[in-house]
């Protein structure tokens, strides 16, 4: 026998041992009800890294020069300024509604018209809107709306000139206001024990405007709502990935992918990605087996030194948070450190910032991948919480008897639809790197030795991202 | 823990991927640094 052949012999046995052991025999336990696929699914992260394997062979043999690095946008529609003010006002309307629901209404969580809003629509919906139509939410961006208006109205009293300049946007701060925004958000989600109380999160509500109020007072309505306010920064970085762009009242089409590349590099726009993959990662690794091993020791390590049970569940949650966001940070920053040992050894702190776009369309396919099923079920909810917002018996717009249908889409299909996001998202990871390592690079050898160690990342993120939900999935 | 192989070796399973790139990428490593040490012995050599 060749060497060739006793290698894919051994290979084989490897396979079919493992395919034994695993989830067939899991599934014989009464481990696998809800999803009846038929490959296990660590075979879905195989195929996902042939995938990739193969994008990256094609890439690099069919992708010579970059191609997304100056995009050409075509101005396809006008739109009135009047539009502007009306989806402004808008806004304010939806977040009124949204923080007045949540101190008037029941504080039944799922009655009231608040934590789905705030949890599905604007944190799940939100970035899957500005992925179909660009940015979305910088039209009906309600403390911005706020902010331009009253800009607006001063200017009128106070006359041209009369205001004072607002100060410059320090650089060093970058997009760093906006990172721990989302790293305060994602605690408010997953960690702490009053996340679901409609009238806590309108009090956050609140203090988030508040805060975003005296950012644009500070810097400027369009500095701070572009690398500060933490919404903003997030879905405007979806957006870029949109073949729409929303500039100087018109609508412009570009290719898919065309607006990442120009993604300025400031300080914490690294962190803003980690964290975003980082708390996605951690939430479906709640949902798991491993961290409900883990969990009960790190709350037991937290009460012996004299915190309640909600404060030592809350603190164990936090250091499990932060942890996914700093492994994510490391797995990257693996890659980049990879990344050095070709060409001119560029210092590390460069090519991280050259190569962080890529992490954008895995942010959008982890949180597509993780809050997929929570978009299509919870988000059904908007139809009876529109016109019942209170939870109190009203029916504002006829739909207050309105229910949620679990059949719209089973287990499986929610499985596909996962795996399909995150082989997509990394595949897209991948052609941005390899486009900018080709101007970083200049030589197409180079330029597609550097991506080998990107391309480990990407796999390294498509098996965790798989490993999670199949963890979730299973538990 | 034998007995539960079926349960922990799965979630190695997902890391395999990772494994074998990571591999080939410090096997590539390791082959450049041999080579290039290789180049530097054979300098002199060719240059005496």
């Amino acid at each position: 026998m060749s060497r060739r052949c006793r290698i894919a012999a051994a290979a084989g046995g490897a396979l079919l041992a493992a395919a034994l052991l695993t989830p067939a025999g899991a599934s014989a336990h009464g481990l696998v009800g809800r999803q009846d696929l038929p490959i296990p699914r660590w075979l879905f992260a195989w195929g996902a890294a042939v995938v990739l394997v193969a994008s990256f062979v094609a890439l690099g043999t069919l992708w010579a020069k970059p191609r997304l690095q100056a995009v050409r946008e075509r101005r396809v529609a006008g739109l009135p300024r009047a539009l502007e003010v009306v989806l402004g006002l808008l806004g304010i309307a939806a977040f009124a509604a949204v923080v007045y629901a949540g101190f008037a209404g029941t504080q039944t969580p799922t009655a009231n018209l608040a934590p789905t809003a705030i949890y599905v629509v604007l944190w799940v919906g939100v970035p899957v809107l500005s992925l179909l139509f660009g940015d979305v939410f910088r039209a009906v961006n309600p403390w911005r709306a706020v902010a331009r208006g009253v800009g607006w109205a001063a200017k009128r009293v106070a006359g041209r000139g009369g205001l004072p300049e607002p100060l410059p946007y320090p650089e060093r701060l970058g997009r760093w206001p906006a990172a721990l925004g989302l790293l305060a958000f994602a605690w408010v989600e997953l960690v702490w024990a009053q996340r679901d109380d409609p009238s806590s999160l309108a009090v956050l509500a609140l203090v988030y405007a508040a805060v975003q109020l005296l950012g644009m007072a500070l810097y400027g309505v369009e500095p701070w709502t572009r690398r500060g306010d933490a919404f903003s920064a997030y879905f405007s970085l979806v957006a870029r990935m949109s073949p729409l762009r929303w500039q100087r009242r018109g609508m412009w089409v570009r290719p898919v992918l065309g607006g990442v590349p120009s993604l300025s590099p400031v300080p914490g726009t690294v962190a803003l990605l980690c964290v975003l993959i980082g708390t996605t990662s951690f939430d479906g690794l709640t949902q798991g087996t491993l961290w409900n091993d883990v969990a009960p020791d790190l709350q037991a390590f937290f009460g012996d030194l004299g915190l309640n049970q909600d404060r030592a569940i809350e603190a164990a949650f936090t250091v499990g948070m932060l942890v996914c966001v700093l492994g994510v940070a490391a797995l990257y920053r693996l890659g980049v450190e990879g990344v050095r040992t070709v060409g001119a050894g560029r210092p590390a702190r460069e090519l991280a910032g050259a190569f962080v776009h890529s992490l954008v369309p895995i942010a959008l396919a982890y949180a597509v991948a993780h809050y997929f099923s929570l978009l299509v079920y919870q988000g059904q909810a908007m139809a009876y919480l529109a016109s019942d917002p209170l939870g109190e018996g009203s029916d504002l717009f006829g739909t207050a008897s309105a229910t949620i249908d679990y059949g719209v889409i089973g287990a499986n299909g929610i499985w596909y639809v996962q795996v399909g996001a995150l082989i997509l998202g990394h595949v897209a990871g991948l052609v941005l790197a390899h486009d900018r390592a080709l101007v970083l690079y200049g030589e197409a050898r180079d330029a597609t030795r550097s991506q080998l160690w990107m391309l480990a990342v990407m796999i390294g993120f498509t098996s965790l991202g798989l490993w999670l939900l199949s963890a979730s999935a299973q538990a | 823990m034998i007995a539960h192989a079926g349960h922990w070796l799965v979630n190695l399973l997902y890391a395999l991927p990772v494994v074998v790139v990571g591999g080939l990428l410090g096997w590539q490593v390791v082959k450049d640094r041999l080579a290039q040490r290789r180049e530097r012995g054979a300098g002199p050599e060719a240059g005496g």
